[in-house]
């Protein structure tokens, strides 16, 4: 608790709270750069799953959208801190937030379970149409959760007290 | 003019006194859930619309033909437009009248019309032609325009939140 006080307190964290314009713009940036990330994650997702552009090999879409998928996260946990950093005490007594960084993690885990698994023997399945079950489970799992995280981001809004 | 002004407020007069505006509004959890669908479906319609632009520009999926590119994401942008038409109808019939006299609504609206007619029109053109039949700068400037287009109705949509209109001050 002690580290979300201090956050509370830093200058940072005053002028996301006190400023008019701070909030509006970061969370128009963070829901913007969601809603082409989110995109990115499910037409890999669909793929992995067999339902969408099933001509591409599996790493050509890694490939392409990978850039994307980088940059974007990297924009929504910046713009996701900012907007935290206004109030941590706030957000973190919300189960909303507790939901969403726990659905983040298990995502960050999918991630590097299937980096480490299928994502190494790509040549010798992504050209198929069939894809296997483990890459399956993987795009079903990512799936839920991103939406999972999306609905739970919105109800931390709705969790918070009207500024 | 303002026969259709008058016509387009008893519409919305009409949608928050329906029965899913109605249930809409009463209810704590169904706003939220429609809200869902709505958003999810931006995401995917966010990620189809900048990619395929992308891909105009020459900056991703160079190796593939803009058509058949087109051809794969179509399904799924479709059916996203479909998705956030009749989610964002639900959410708007809680609130049509004051929707009505929301400048940031009144805003979406008009760049979601020009965004569709672009879209359905010059965009599905560019996009599933031969590329050789349009030049790279009039390819180029397709993308821009589609996407600013779609960033206006994002951003107004956002927009709508933060502007507040009594529905008192409509008559």
């Amino acid at each position: 608790m002690s580290f979300l006080a201090w956050l509370h307190d830093t200058a940072f964290g005053t002028v996301m709270r006190e400023s008019t314009w701070a909030e509006p713009i970061v969370e128009t940036i963070h829901v913007l750069t969601l809603s082409v990330f989110l995109g990115f994650v499910l037409l890999l997702d669909l793929r992995l799953l067999d339902l969408g552009m099933r001509r591409r090999p599996v790493s050509q879409l890694f490939h392409e959208l990978n850039p994307g998928l980088f940059g974007g996260f990297a924009v929504m946990v910046v713009t996701g801190l900012m907007l935290f950093s206004g109030d941590p005490v706030a957000f973190y007594s919300t189960l909303f937030f507790k939901l969403k960084m726990i659905m983040l993690v298990l995502a960050g885990v999918n991630v590097l379970l299937f980096n480490a698994t299928l994502g190494r023997r790509l040549p010798e399945w992504d050209r198929g149409s069939h894809t296997p079950r483990g890459a399956k489970v993987a795009g079903i799992v990512s799936l839920v959760l991103w939406v999972g995280i999306v609905a739970a981001g919105r109800g931390i809004a709705y969790a918070l007290p009207p500024p | 003019m303002k026969s259709i002004a008058t016509l387009l407020l008893a519409f919305c007069r009409w949608c928050n006194g329906s029965f899913f505006g109605h249930g809409i509004r009463d209810s704590v959890w169904l706003f939220p859930f429609v809200e869902i669908f709505h958003l999810v479906a931006l995401g995917m319609l966010g990620g189809c619309v900048l990619l395929l632009n992308m891909r105009l520009l020459g900056m991703r999926f160079r190796g593939a033909p803009v058509a058949a590119l087109a051809r794969e994401l179509r399904p799924w942008m479709i059916g996203s437009i479909a998705v956030m038409l009749i989610s964002g109808f639900l959410l708007f019939s809680t609130e049509a009248v004051k929707m009505y006299g929301n400048w940031a609504f009144q805003l979406k609206m008009g760049a979601l019309l020009a965004a569709l007619a672009f879209t359905f029109t010059i965009h599905l053109k560019v996009t599933t032609s031969e590329e050789a039949r349009f030049s790279a700068l009039w390819r180029s400037a397709t993308a821009v325009v589609s996407i600013l287009l779609w960033a206006a109705v994002a951003l107004g949509g956002r927009a709508i939140g933060y502007v507040t209109t009594s529905a008192a001050s409509v008559q």
